[in-house]
């Protein structure tokens, strides 16, 4: 049974570009635009992966990362930050928050797909 | 109140951007300046918020929409544009009030393929997705163009330019590229 992701940017086109990687590596792919909406998606669906930007209005990466790992069944979901940023202090903020991994846009397909098949198994 | 009223443009300052530059700014005394050929300068203004924003890019040429080029222009385009936007978001704007311009995309030179079409395709096809107005565009023809834009003010000013514009070579927007690490 195909993986699902649920990927999380407030940029369409970013999530569409996105989508079109994940499809092509034989993922099944569900969006969210921010993480108020990515918690409200999570509600009913069982993803096998976050893949989620930092920058988002309402709720950031930070915020969701953290909601996830707070508790409820979430807990151990793996999520993979997908952001612009480069500081260490913002990489040492997400693993402290407890992301799994930390992938630089503009992301590269190969290294993506590698990434969530390590993280995955 | 207008601010316009109180612009002294011999007290302006210039500043000149440069091919994979992605800048923006609230200051009042500012006005970014660059030249295009091929290129295209994507400038942002948040009216309410009064920043203002350019880049100025040069994708690649892509082969056929589903190739891995296709994908190419994509990707940098996108991060070009991201970079564009998060530089607005942190002075404040926001991406339901951004208002786009679009300018550059010329023809330089005969036979290299119509890549500064391309990139103005991809321009509108990114503002398109994003829902992003586009209140003004001087794109196209076969003359470079020096743009001066107004950040605070959302003001921009686009001349056709006479000679030669040193044709940049199309450079993915910035490195590092897609680097993955596993917590």
């Amino acid at each position: 049974m195909a993986k699902k992701i649920l990927t999380v940017d407030d940029s369409p086109s970013m999530r569409m570009l996105l989508k079109s990687a994940l499809l092509e590596q034989g993922f099944e792919v569900f969006e969210a635009e921010d993480g108020v909406d990515a918690l409200e998606k999570l509600d009913g669906a069982e993803p096998d992966l976050v893949i989620t930007d930092i920058n988002m209005p309402r709720m950031d990466g930070f915020g969701l990362i953290t909601a996830l790992r707070d508790g409820r069944v979430r807990s151990s979901l793996p999520i993979l930050v997908l952001t612009t940023e480069a500081s260490d202090e913002k990489k040492a903020r997400a693993r402290n928050a407890g992301a799994t991994g930390w992938i630089v846009k503009p992301f590269d397909r190969d290294k993506l797909g590698a990434a969530i098949r390590r993280v995955l198994h | 109140m207008s601010l316009l009223s109180s612009i002294q443009p011999d007290q302006m300052r210039r500043v000149t951007i440069a091919q994979g530059d992605s800048v923006a700014s609230r200051d009042l005394d500012l006005i970014y300046t660059t030249v295009l050929g091929s290129c295209v300068a994507v400038c942002l203004h948040d009216s309410a918020a009064r920043v203002g924003g350019i880049n100025h890019f040069l994708l690649a040429d892509p082969a056929p929409i589903n190739g891995e080029s296709g994908q190419l222009l994509n990707r940098y385009g996108i991060h070009a544009m991201e970079l564009l936007i998060n530089e607005m978001i942190k002075r404040g704007a926001a991406r339901e009030r951004l208002r786009a311009r679009v300018y550059g995309g010329g023809s330089m030179r005969q036979g290299l393929g119509d890549i500064g079409t391309q990139n103005i395709a991809f321009a509108r096809r990114f503002l398109a997705n994003e829902g992003i107005p586009i209140l003004g565009e001087d794109v196209g023809g076969t003359s470079a163009r020096r743009v001066e834009f107004m950040p605070a003010y959302g003001r921009a000013r686009c001349k056709s330019i006479q000679g030669m514009v040193a044709e940049q070579q199309p450079v993915p927007v910035s490195a590092p590229c897609g680097d993955v690490e596993l917590f």
